[in-house]
């Protein structure tokens, strides 16, 4: 793959032509940004509004307890999990295309766990009260958490991601931070100085960073898996027909990276038009990502069909009546829509044109984003609408509050996202020049053998 | 002030609150108790304990006895002319009259809450005390048990040992607090000032209308139906002012009462209207009966169906039903008819046809020559019915012979047929009656119900007298709403130079009258009701007037007071007292009178045994019946009573609003029930807004596709329709139904037709949503949530046991303890009446949440009864099943909780701690049973969600100071009623002897008119809540098929449920769904 990549530009252009970032920004930029803050603001509002009138102002009900908001809460989980697989496991496995999107994968981790993480907060009836309850904190009534309940191992799960992903990401950053230091001056010399904790570049410090980056990428592959898995025994816990199922981990898991990809996929492109990345993203290495969006998404077809499968061999009613629903009930549509953008749409991959089409790729990968919202939706909502006695079935479609509140976390997301590219690189700069060719002058190939393999 | 409505004497506080009722199988209940018996207030002493309220506390305060003296005497009494007693006097009197009268009814000063400096010496704070009394809600007259905690009125339940309500209560009953407490409630009489109405003084009340009072003597009061002193009071009244004692009219919406009186005046000479014993009666017959829905007295009629009719030691009566719309009655029948709207009488004549040609029927030759003349001279219309009402004959003959079987009964009439045959067909079903043999074996008349006086016709001649009358009081009735407006009674009323309405909710008379006057609620009078010949069941207050308001009949002597023409007693309870006397005597008591008295008001009633005079079949039946053919054919209106709201009077309660409807589920509303077919045919869909166009008038309502009904049936309950600005509950909500209804009569009565007329249906286009608690309305081919039973194969296994405890698991054993808490619910009992939900709502301060959140699927209901049709929609099967948490020993909520917030309680409860909850809703989710309720918002108390509710001027609340109340964020469920656990468990300790099976009872236990709850210890095998969950007929909700070795989710409840039981061959085989 990228071994054949034809490079334009070569190590020595890196570091001018990346942190072009740092520069005054397009005006694309600030519309950007403006767009961002302007949602995070109005979902700001409904929220105040929902924390101040009470959690009746969404159209939750009974039985629908769980809605909107929990579908957040996975699908951004789900997103985070594109970008620790970019840079855990395809480090390991030495996958050099991943090195030019390795940083904005993971910056996306971290801003789409930290929107994830919102989600709870904002779900629950007493917010209040529910960090302090829901923290496993040492207290004279000899109280604690719930271990058995899977909400509790979520918190885990989820602060373990974060906190992991952060160190992972912030530890890659440093070289490069090291390298905006030498850049610049003043106040923001020092600033960049402090936060590369005196990296010099020595043999020795490379030597320690190597091991330490291999060993958190050690580290954060299981967590690849484990969290979503833990995400998805919310429901595979209960007893809800639709959720009580053992293929849910890795579906769930599929389900995320696809996810995941497509909004790699969704960030880099514009990024990369943005801040004129297009000499060192190459469009091979967006093909790759492209094709692991395909084997995903064959995954989670696959997971499609075998619950559809299971459902009905195992012979039980409930389960069976729920899935005949799912596709032709009154929820029919979030099924068909989820169907045709997650497995569906993305089969058009198979075709190298359409591959290599960036427009056609990125509006594939928008589409297969929406799938996978409609996919959490589907699980959560068709579930619970009817369930084990008729008697209880209900409706539910969201409220004012629970979209705004939704669009606000895109804008929550964009918004640190676009602030990231502002202020550090979007390309590692230590990493793309592993994979990239030496200078063309042999005045610099011999300066640059002084200074060591760069 | 006069101090006339001081609580009463209450029960002996000591005595235990949930008293088991006698049992079913205990030979004193029953018709034996109606004889007069050595009641417990033959016994001194013990029925003699203080007052509930301050008692003596002047004698330990005395500075403010001091104080009431020293205002006493800086106001001196003003002069008043020649009145025969002063205002001033008349109250020093009834002051000094109270003090000896008894020492409950010592004036305190209550102008303040004063904290006991000293305790009184029967008020214990957290302790209740309970009053006997009697429930004004309608004029049944069940005998009610109030509890009060601190003075304030609590929870409502059914006085054990009275023999109508048999310890229980219906819906409306239960809600009576919420009418108690109702902040609408005024705070003060208004006089009217032209088009102004202004809040005024008593003294200015009793001046004014003195006036007007004085100077005529064409007055007339128009009241409600009630059977005790009351009416004969009032007529006293108008005795005594100057006008003539039958200007009293009474007129009830619910005319069943009139009707049959009539018909028995007719028949029997005697104005009387039989009991039905239905606890007597194998074999049932229904013909538009409602006797299980509104009837003459719900409670009554449900207890003796059930205990005839459900499944009980291998046997269970019959019940069959021709209706043309479905009730709950006609739920619960074994075989149901659809006969087309208005044919009831003449159903009825095809089975006295019917009986009358069989030889074994019964009746004395006299009768059955009567009855033959009767069917000779209909003979066209009944030969010609059996294709009109669509039965075949032989099903009638069949009929007649199960009927002469066995002790049988045949019940005409309920709200439904309320048409111009509906004396007729009382008539009819004296005779159907009189040929099975029913009078003294399941109907009896000489202890029958009451009737109230005036009765029958007193509408009739109220519309012929009102024009006539310079001053009508209207008090607890309602005439402009509960009457067709083709009756034109606003314009009548208009017309009346001087209307007071004394009311104990304010309605749409007070909109007009002259004097608009705050009567008492029930709740806070003296009175009595006679409900049954020789039975009086006494009503004493509970509480002190929560508002500046007055009790009817004490305004009524204040008013003639100040015409100087007074009545010459001290207040109410005084001639109540003189009343009374005459009781004393009756029942030959060896106590002297205040004893007596004090003993009845703590029982609750006495029996004196004296009963109606009865004759046999005399007059002329064939010349009394006076069959009026209404037509075939085209859509027909039928406005029944709803069960909840009556006739609109009960509307203004959130709880009742709140409470679905059994058969459609719908709450806060109006619809319009049609058959599924003729909704298919028109072309309408469930909330389709429908224009009914009738003789009298049209309205509007949403569609609601009700399965058994008639395709010619129109079925509009009354109830709702109250005009926007008629309250902050009641205004604005449904449709009156009566608005398309032509002036019609009653044949015999002249009470007003409200079903039957010929209307037509026209699409408006527009949709409004029902805001129902059940959308779905099948089974959906599940086969372990509801369960039936052959009575075949239910007979067969009576005394197999089953074992619902043993289920393949990897949990550990459960721990073991003390007290298991299980609950079991029979369904074949189970009638859907709804009195459970409002038991619990109040016992548990369940919050009502309005229109708008059931719509959204908010209701808060710890308890709801879910139901579900299966077959045929022209005539489907109807089951209710209640469902409540629970209480899983294997609880998927339990699991879930982050925070510990639901947990299982070492007796098997699954508890709820709701300080812990954080709102993650995740239990809910979890629950298989969906039961647990959130709190979306913080609900205040009926609320209704709206700001501007609870802005206004709120009275103090009847919550029960031992549940906590719940905020929003906060997930809530039912608890068993643990409090009542709790106070058990607490007696049990200082006692120090076992527990007594059924010594606890949860608050839908305990008002279940059915007794299809049962509570108790799981734990005590020979408790009966054991007995039943090991009977063969037990299963667990989602509990699999276990006989199949299938066990479903393994939830593992502490609910067990029985099934029910038809008489079909192979029931557990019919699980046909249909939408």
């Amino acid at each position: 793959m990228s071994d054949e990549v034809k490079w334009e530009t070569t190590i020595s252009d890196v570091n001018d032509g990346i942190l072009v970032n740092l520069e005054k920004p397009s005006p694309a930029y600030w519309v950007a940004l403006a767009a961002a803050f302007s949602l995070v603001v109005l979902g700001i509002v409904f929220w105040a509004r929902q924390v101040t009138i009470g959690m009746g102002v969404t159209y939750l009900n009974s039985p629908v307890y769980w809605g909107v908001y929990i579908t957040d809460f996975v699908f951004w989980v789900g997103i985070g999990h594109a970008g620790t697989l970019i840079s855990a496991i395809l480090f390991l496995f030495r996958a050099k295309w991943r090195n030019t999107i390795n940083r904005s994968a993971e910056a996306m981790t971290i801003f789409a766990v930290i929107s994830a993480g919102l989600f709870p907060l904002i779900h629950v009836g007493r917010l209040w009260l529910a960090p302090y309850w829901m923290a496993p904190l040492p207290n004279t009534n000899n109280l604690w958490v719930n271990f058995r309940s899977p909400l509790i191992w979520d918190i885990f799960a989820i602060s373990t991601y974060l906190t992991v992903s952060l160190l992972f990401w912030y530890m890659g950053l440093v070289p490069d931070l090291a390298s905006i230091r030498d850049r610049t001056r003043g106040i923001k010399r020092l600033v960049y100085g402090f936060m590369s904790f005196g990296w010099r570049g020595t043999a020795k410090q490379w030597w320690h960073y190597e091991a330490g980056y291999g060993f958190l990428a050690a580290l954060a592959t299981p967590l690849v898996l484990s969290v979503h898995s833990v995400v998805s025994w919310d429901f595979a816990m209960s007893l809800q027909p639709g959720w009580h199922t053992t293929i849910f981990p890795p579906y769930f898991v599929a389900g995320a990276i696809l996810s995941g990809c497509a909004m790699v996929y969704n960030l880099v492109v514009p990024i990369r038009w943005m801040f004129k990345l297009e000499k060192f993203i190459l469009a091979e290495h967006l093909e790759s990502c492209i094709k692991l969006t395909l084997l995903t998404s064959t995954i989670v077809f696959y997971a499609y069909g075998i619950e559809f499968f299971v459902a009905w061999y195992s012979g039980n009613p409930y389960e069976w009546a729920l899935f005949e629903k799912r596709a032709t009930g009154p929820y029919a549509f979030y099924f068909w829509v989820m169907t045709f953008c997650n497995c569906l749409f993305p089969l058009l991959f198979w075709s190298k044109r359409v591959r290599n089409s960036i427009p056609i790729s990125w509006v594939i990968c928008v589409l297969v984003n929406v799938g996978m919202w409609f996919e959490r939706y589907n699980i959560i909502v068709s579930s619970l609408v009817e369930d084990f006695l008729p008697s209880s079935w209900g409706h539910y479609e969201p409220s004012p509050t629970d979209i705004f509140i939704t669009w606000g976390s895109f804008g929550w997301f964009f918004f640190w996202f676009l602030i990231f590219c502002k202020f550090f690189p979007i390309v590692s700069l230590s990493e793309i020049k592993l994979i990239m060719p030496k200078p063309w002058s042999p005045k610099k190939l011999k300066g640059a053998a002084k200074h060591g393999a760069h | 002030m006069s101090i006339t409505n001081e609580p009463g004497t209450p029960q002996s506080m000591h005595e235990d609150a949930y008293a088991e009722a006698p049992s079913a199988d205990d030979p004193s209940r029953g018709r034996e108790v109606w004889a007069p018996t050595e009641g417990p207030f033959e016994k001194p002493a013990k029925a003699l304990e203080v007052g509930p309220l301050y008692v003596g506390v002047e004698e330990r305060l005395p500075e403010l006895a001091e104080r009431e003296e020293t205002v006493a005497a800086a106001n001196p009494p003003k002069k008043r002319g020649k009145l025969s007693v002063d205002r001033r006097d008349f109250m020093k009197l009834f002051s000094a009259s109270s003090l000896a009268a008894t020492a409950a009814c010592i004036e305190r000063p209550l102008e303040k809450a004063i904290p006991f400096v000293q305790q009184p010496v029967d008020q214990w704070p957290g302790e209740p005390v309970f009053y006997a009394t009697t429930c004004g809600e309608c004029a049944t007259g069940c005998g009610v048990m109030v509890r009060t905690r601190e003075g304030r009125p609590t929870k409502l339940e059914g006085l054990p040992e009275h023999p109508i309500s048999k310890g229980k209560l219906c819906a409306v009953g239960q809600s009576s607090l919420q009418g108690l407490f109702h902040p609408e409630r005024p705070r003060a009489p208004k006089i009217r000032f032209g088009q102004r109405m202004e809040a005024v003084t008593w003294d200015e009340v009793y001046e004014h209308l003195g006036s007007k009072v004085a100077k005529t003597q064409k007055i007339g009061i128009l009241t409600g139906g009630a059977t005790g002193n009351r009416h004969g009071f009032f007529r006293e009244f108008l005795e005594r002012i100057g006008s003539t004692r039958d200007r009293l009219y009474t007129y009830d919406s619910n005319t069943l009462m009139e009707s049959v009186a009539a018909a028995h005046k007719l028949a029997y000479g005697v104005n009387a209207m039989p009991r039905a014993d239905l606890d007597q009666a194998k074999v049932i017959v229904g013909i538009g009966a409602d006797f299980l829905d509104v009837g003459s007295s719900v409670v009554y009629h449900t207890h003796g169906y059930t205990q005839s009719h459900a499944f009980k030691a291998g046997n269970r009566g019959k019940h069959y039903q021709f209706e043309s719309i479905l009730t709950r009655t006609g739920a619960k029948a074994d075989e149901r008819f659809v006969i087309p709207p208005g044919a009831e009488t003449l159903t009825t004549l095809l089975l006295v046809r019917a009986l009358i040609e069989n030889k074994r029927s019964k009746g004395s030759a006299a009768a059955r020559q009567q009855i033959q003349a009767v069917l000779d001279q209909k003979a066209e219309v009944v030969a010609s019915g059996y294709e009109r009402v669509g039965i075949k004959r032989e099903d009638l003959d069949k009929l007649a012979n199960e009927l002469l079987d066995e002790a049988s009964i045949v019940m005409c009439a309920g709200s439904s047929a309320f048409d111009e045959n509906a004396t007729n067909l009382q008539l009819a079903a004296i005779m159907a009656n009189e040929l099975i043999g029913a009078y003294d074996v399941t109907l009896h008349l000489a202890k029958g119900w009451a009737v109230p006086p005036g009765q029958p016709g007193d509408l009739q001649r109220f519309l012929a007298d009102a024009p006539g009358l310079d001053v009508l009081i209207v008090i607890d009735a309602n005439p402009i709403f509960s009457l067709p407006p083709a009756f034109a009674v606003q314009d009548l009323l208009a017309k009346i130079p001087t209307v007071a309405s004394i009311q104990e909710f304010p309605n749409e008379v007070d909109a007009l009258a002259h004097y608009s006057l705050n009567g008492h609620h029930y709740l806070e009078s003296w009175g009595d009701e006679q409900p049954v010949a020789g039975f009086w069941s006494a009503r004493q207050p509970t509480v002190r007037a929560t508002h500046d308001s007055r009790q009817a009949e004490d305004i009524l002597m204040w008013v003639a007071a100040s015409a100087k023409k007074p009545l010459g007693y001290v207040d109410y309870r005084d001639y109540l007292k003189k009343k009374w006397a005459a009781v004393h005597q009756v029942t030959g008591s060896q106590l002297d009178f205040d004893r007596f008295f004090d003993g009845v008001l703590q029982r609750g009633f006495v029996n004196t045994g004296a009963s109606q005079a009865v004759s046999s079949v005399s007059g002329s039946l064939a010349a009394s019946f006076k069959y009026v053919d209404t037509g075939r054919g085209g859509l027909r209106l039928i406005a029944p009573l709803d069960m909840r709201l009556g006739d609109g009077k009960h509307a203004h309660k959130p709880i009742l609003q709140e409470l679905p409807d059994a058969l459609t589920m719908i709450t806060w509303d109006s619809w319009v029930a049609l058959n599924p077919t003729t909704c298919t045919k028109q072309g309408l869909k469930r909330g389709d807004v429908v224009k009914v166009q009738g003789p009298g008038g049209s309205f509007e309502a949403a569609v609601f596709p009700l399965p058994g009904l008639h395709p010619e049936a129109v079925v509009v309950p009354r109830g709702n329709g109250h005009a926007l600005g008629a309250g902050y509950i009641q205004g604005g909500v449904g449709v009156n139904p009566l608005v398309a209804m032509a002036r019609g009569s009653d044949a015999l009565t002249g009470a007003p037709v409200t079903s039957g007329q010929a209307v037509k249906l026209s699409a408006t286009g527009a949709v409004r949503p029902l805001a129902m608690t059940q959308k779905h309305n099948d089974i959906a081919n599940r086969t372990d949530i509801v369960k039936k039973t052959s009575l075949v194969e239910a007979r067969a296994n009576l005394t197999k046991k089953r074992d619902l405890d043993t289920v393949p698991d990897l949990y550990p054993a459960l721990p073991k303890a003390e007290y298991r808490w299980g609950m079991a619910i029979d369904l074949a009992r189970c009638t859907g009446c709804g009195a459970c939900q409002v038991a619990c709502s109040t016992e548990n301060n369940v919050a009502q949440v309005g229109h708008q959140m059931v719509l959204q699927g908010r209701e808060m209901h710890w308890i709801k009864i879910d139901r579900y049709f299966e077959g045929s929609t022209d005539n489907p099967q109807v089951t209710f099943q209640p469902m409540l948490c629970q209480h899983c020993n294997h609880a998927p909520c339990e699991a879930v909780c982050p925070v510990f917030a639901t947990n299982h309680d070492p007796e098997g409860l699954n508890a709820m701690t709701y300080n812990r909850c954080v709102g993650t809703r995740y239990c809910a989710n979890a629950c298989p049973y969906k039961i647990r309720r959130f709190n979306w918002f913080t609900y205040k108390w009926n609320e209704m969600g709206t700001d501007e509710y609870w802005k206004r001027d709120h009275s103090p609340r009847p919550m029960n100071p031992d549940v906590t109340v719940r905020t929003r964020g906060v997930m809530e469920k039912c608890t068993f009623c643990y409090q009542r656990v709790r106070d058990v468990k607490h007696k049990v300790k200082i006692r120090n002897t076992p527990l007594v099976d059924g010594e606890i009872k949860t608050a839908c236990q305990q008002t279940c008119p059915a007794e299809a709850i049962t509570f108790g210890n799981l734990f005590d095998p020979s408790a009966a809540v054991t007995q039943q969950r090991q009977d063969n007929r037990a299963y667990l909700a989602l509990g699999g098929t276990p006989e199949k070795k299938e066990f479903g989710i393994k939830t593992l409840p502490n609910v067990s449920y029985l099934a029910d039981v038809t008489l079909k061959e192979n029931a557990a085989s019919e699980h046909h769904g249909h939408e």
